[in-house]
């Protein structure tokens, strides 16, 4: 059981993917996202290789259709996985294996796709979407955030009908540079996703003074007096 | 204000970061730093995200982890500022920390690992992490960095002007042979970053093997709730 929204930013072309689960630390598969050449992201009885795999296949040229078909021919369990895969086109792509069990389901527009299995429903994957439409003027980081929230709020994952928490959490972003501009990540919690909001916010406010003291190190302030500094100052613990 | 130990473990080649910091999110300056059969990296006090890459990039071209250093201190406006460690598939080990670090950094070298802080409470964190990585050679990788980072939280860690500053983040990286990590778990915002990693790692480490499993063999997985109630009468059993 699991939950994720994959997208490509239509303003700035920035790739993303925020992702929630029952599962620990979904957050550790950062080889799901490649700069300026796509995301691939699979779950439910996913094999760790077959992201790379895919945008492998994506960097060599291919349309994420025909990675499909290729992923397909050479997997047994096919109707086992679930996945999304956007390449820098927006040409955009989700499957739902049949024998998945439970409610697995998945939806896609122009430069986004929501998927999840374990579901209370399509009404997940409604808010995941809805979430993620809300504000689409917001950075990436925030709309994926949303589509989060969105899943959470219209029911998340069930299992014959017992709501099951989320319990680890993920957003990454990255733009043009090889390294992401935003990774965060929650990997064991009993509030995960408001967890995320909060460690997103506080890594934003954090996030340029970071990215100034590393180009910049002469005359760089402490960090303590920077965290003193914010003003509505950093709330600590769990 | 950040401590870290990188290494190669030389029963299995794979390679290792455990790193906690003041800073938060601290894990996604790993992002890059490993690469199975090449080696490992960090930059940190001032860090340099670009020099992951480029010190993996160098270390697969042939060049010698002391000629991949000394290439990111070149290529860097201002490495005065930067801590770096490199150690390359043969356990070599290279440091530099830069004289402009204006918070009491220290590292110390060993064989196929560094050891590397700064606004430490004293060098007796570095000597206290480089101590408890050599005291289990046999132990698996992910258990000898996390065990560093301890014994760098109980040397007393982070000291700035106004007393002991928390571990807001950490994070345990490993990579295996295979493109993407092994082992890889993080907190990134917490007052107490290093036990809440010991926490999660007590509920993930006995899932590792089971997601692998349920992904080989999805026609007979347990669902993951089952598995996890699963182990919690286990765990309660073995309590009792």
């Amino acid at each position: 059981m699991t939950y994720s929204i994959i997208a490509r930013c239509p303003n700035t072309g920035r790739l993303g993917v925020g992702t929630t689960t029952f599962s620990i630390a979904c957050g550790r598969r950062n080889e799901s996202v490649r700069a300026n050449v796509g995301i691939s992201k699979s779950q439910a009885f996913y094999l760790r290789g077959v992201d790379p795999l895919a945008l492998n296949l994506l960097a060599a040229g291919y349309r994420p259709q025909r990675i499909v078909q290729i992923l397909a021919a050479d997997d047994a369990d096919f109707e086992y996985r679930q996945f999304g895969i956007i390449d820098r086109e927006d040409n955009v792509i989700a499957y739902t294996g049949p024998k998945i069990g439970q409610w697995a389901g998945h939806k896609t527009g122009p430069y986004y796709a929501a998927y999840g299995n374990g579901l209370a429903g399509p009404q997940t994957v409604e808010g995941i979407v809805s979430g993620f439409l809300r504000h689409p003027d917001a950075p990436l980081e925030y709309r994926l955030l949303e589509a989060l929230e969105g899943g959470r709020d219209a029911g998340g994952q069930a299992t014959n009908g017992r709501h099951r928490p989320e319990r680890s959490a993920w957003i990454r972003v990255v733009g043009p540079l090889d390294y992401p501009e935003i990774d965060v990540r929650v990997d064991l919690h009993d509030d995960t996703v408001g967890q995320l909001r909060r460690t997103l916010t506080e890594y934003v406010q954090h996030r340029e003074y970071y990215l100034k003291r590393s180009e910049h190190p002469p005359g760089a302030i402490p960090e303590e007096q920077f965290v003193a500094g914010l003003s509505a100052g950093p709330s600590l613990g769990r | 204000m950040t401590y870290s130990v990188v290494a190669r473990c030389p029963r299995t080649g794979r390679f290792g970061i455990g790193t906690a910091s003041y800073s938060i999110v601290v894990g996604l300056y790993c992002d890059g730093a490993l690469r199975p059969n090449i080696g490992v990296t960090t930059t940190q006090a001032f860090p340099y995200p670009r020099n992951n890459r480029l010190a993996m990039n160098l270390l697969a071209q042939g060049f010698s982890p002391r000629q991949a250093l000394n290439e990111l201190l070149a290529n860097d406006p201002h490495p005065d500022y930067r801590q770096i460690a490199i150690v390359n598939r043969e356990g070599t080990a290279v440091v530099h920390s830069g004289t402009k670090i204006p918070t009491s950094p220290g590292y110390r070298l060993g064989e196929g690992y560094a050891v590397l802080g700064d606004m430490l409470v004293s060098q007796s964190v570095v000597n206290a992490i480089a101590a408890r990585f050599e005291s289990e050679p046999d132990a698996d990788l992910e258990d000898r960095l996390l065990g560093c980072l301890e014994a760098g939280r109980d040397a007393g860690g982070h000291f700035g002007p106004a007393g002991r500053l928390p571990e807001r983040s950490a994070a345990v990286v490993v990579f295996g042979k295979r493109d993407f990590s092994d082992f890889d778990l993080r907190v990134d915002l917490h007052d107490k970053a290093v036990d809440e990693l010991r926490r999660v790692y007590i509920d993930y480490k006995p899932h590792a093997a089971y997601y692998l499993q349920r992904a080989l063999q999805p026609r007979n997985a347990i669902p993951s709730m089952e598995f996890a109630d699963m182990l919690k009468k286990q765990t309660a059993k073995e309590a009792s």
